[in-house]
């Protein structure tokens, strides 16, 4: 799934890719951005995290005039008195003018680096509206975004990640290279689609999907489970005859159903306690201890 | 400067790797060994220092390094120094006196929700100063942000946002734009499972800063308890790319505090066990 992903997001779509503190999911991000490149689509980036240079490393020169890169990174609030980009700017108006502004008629995809950045200075609400008028709004194709999901409150991530047409979360994996996936894709008849993946990103920012971890995992394990009667010096093993009078044998107290109904409820003639209480033995029911000499 | 750190951080006074955003973090544990390891080890690289001291007075950070070999008082007089001594900084603004002019760097006690702006100003003005090379004054190489520590400005009444705001500002103007590096630490108190509202707090912040450095030394006690050798471990995370290969790469390294410095070894090899 995460192969079908990167040949391309359907229109009016939006992917969010999940990271945390173990595993950054930047790499996956520009290999979305070199897929995209790829297909000869325009790419806007939106740069708060990292340095323009860090994010473009990587990526190939003949395919760049397509890459516009606003980059918010030296002054995302505003602090200085021309900033390139400031965060206060992530609404539908500015972001549509400046999609409209660089490129080509044909709508861009917009690439986030990252929504935490923006969530952190602006109501999520607001975002969340942004989001969604810039996916229906036509001057921008599709939207791919990265998300600390550690740096926010669940509430908050859970809200955001709703909104999107396909879910990466990333983290680290079994081998050092490797990352493990897991993929949400929910299309727009509402039917959702759930995979793991483990994938490793190579030099040249190609996604190499390494595999996909098996669901029938029950039926494996059982067939896997090893024999302990085998490889023994003495004989654990049953013989047919053996087997049957092993089955036969009835357990000490398991009692069946009527054996039970004859206990519990003693019938006329099975045996009854007689007590006639000696002149020592103060039989009061009410106060058991009565006959102490206390 | 702690030799063995130098080794096992591949780096050297001679050559310093630039544009590194070094967090030395703590949890439950003093982490602080290590700013001192990092101003003697930039101050002998003759990079240009700027050092945050929020939590201690100059006199103890100089009679510590006295004792790893350098001088804190000459590096100031040559200017190879810039040190903000924040205990006496928040003095002239929470005590206002009349011939006392207010430091503008500390405006965030008087009014919190401001954030650490004017801090960053003060840093960006401290850095930059190394560009101008008056007569007979010396060149120093590229600047470097020490702080020491950065929790503190949320006990003050900082927002965690506006820290990492701040350490943002200051990875965009000292790490990127003059290709320094930069040191910050930052302490937690609480045990990690603790389920954080998010958005607020030392966890938050930690979790923030994470995201941003490239270079993570995180100290801690050891899990089996109290030891007179071995006074913890120290975990190396190297985020961004090393060599070829686009993973984190960590590892983890016990240490004995000493006299004049420290030493760290791999797990179980401490000299008092072999």
């Amino acid at each position: 799934m995460l192969s079908e992903l990167l040949q391309g997001i359907e229109t009016g779509g939006l992917l969010i890719i999940q990271d945390s503190c173990s595993y950054s999911g930047r790499d996956l991000l520009r290999s979305f951005i070199a897929a995209a490149l790829n297909r000869e689509e325009e790419v806007h980036v939106l740069c708060f995290d990292v340095s323009e240079d860090e994010l473009t490393d990587g990526l190939k020169p003949p395919y760049t005039q397509r890459l516009h890169v606003h980059n918010a990174y030296p002054d995302p609030l505003g602090w200085t008195d021309h900033p390139a980009f400031a965060v206060q700017q992530f609404r539908v108006e500015d972001l549509t003018d400046l999609v409209k502004q660089a490129s080509q008629p044909k709508p861009a995809t917009l690439v986030i680096d990252s929504l935490s950045w923006v969530l952190r200075h602006a109501a999520p609400p607001a975002v969340c509206r942004t989001l969604q008028q810039l996916r229906k709004g036509g001057a921008v194709r599709a939207v791919v975004a990265l998300l600390h999901a550690d740096m926010h409150q669940r509430g908050t991530v859970g809200s955001v990640c709703h909104l999107a047409s396909s879910l990466i979360a990333v983290a680290p994996g079994p081998k050092g290279n490797e990352a493990v996936a897991k993929i949400t894709k929910r299309s727009k008849s509402g039917k959702v689609a759930q995979d793991e993946e483990t994938f490793c990103i190579t030099e040249d920012l190609t996604v190499a999907v390494l595999s996909r971890l098996p669901e029938a995992r029950p039926n494996g394990s059982e067939e896997e489970q090893a024999d302990p009667t085998a490889n023994l010096t003495f004989n654990l093993r049953l013989s047919e005859s053996e087997l049957e009078a092993k089955q036969k044998l009835t357990l000490p107290f398991v009692f069946s159903k009527e054996k039970k109904t004859a206990l519990l409820h003693p019938g006329p003639g099975s045996g009854r306690i007689l007590y006639e209480p000696d002149a020592n033995d103060d039989y009061d029911q009410e106060d058991p201890d009565d006959d102490l000499d206390v | 400067m702690f030799t063995e750190l130098n080794s096992i951080l591949s780096s050297s006074p001679d050559s310093v790797t630039p544009g590194e955003f070094i967090l030395v973090s703590d949890r439950q544990s003093d982490a602080s060994f290590l700013i001192h390891h990092f101003l003697s080890f930039y101050l002998r690289s003759r990079c240009k220092v700027v050092f945050l001291g929020l939590v201690q007075s100059f006199r103890h950070y100089s009679a510590v390094s006295q004792r790893l070999g350098v001088s804190l008082t000459q590096a100031k007089e040559k200017g190879q120094l810039v040190f903000m001594e924040g205990l006496k900084e928040s003095l002239s603004v929470l005590i206002p006196q009349a011939d006392n002019t207010e430091s503008q760097a500390m405006n965030f006690l008087r009014d919190p929700p401001v954030g650490l702006r004017s801090l960053y100003e003060f840093v960006r003005s401290g850095a930059v100063g190394s560009g101008r090379a008056e007569d007979g004054a010396e060149e120093w190489g590229p600047p470097v942000l020490l702080v020491d520590d950065v929790s503190v400005l949320l006990s003050l009444g900082v927002d965690a946002g506006a820290v990492l705001d701040f350490s943002h500002y200051c990875r965009a103007a000292v790490c990127s734009q003059m290709k320094g590096n930069m040191v910050m630490l930052v302490r937690c108190n609480g045990e990690e499972e603790e389920e954080e509202d998010g958005e607020e707090g030392a966890e938050a912040l930690l979790k923030g800063l994470t995201h941003q450095c490239s270079l993570n030394l995180h100290v801690q006690g050891l899990p089996t308890g109290y030891c007179k050798d071995i006074h913890g471990q120290v975990e190396v995370c190297w985020k961004r790319r090393q060599g070829d290969g686009p993973h984190t790469q960590r590892n983890l390294f016990q240490y004995k505090v000493h006299d004049k410095g420290a030493s760290f070894f791999p797990r179980g090899t401490s000299s008092a066990v072999l």
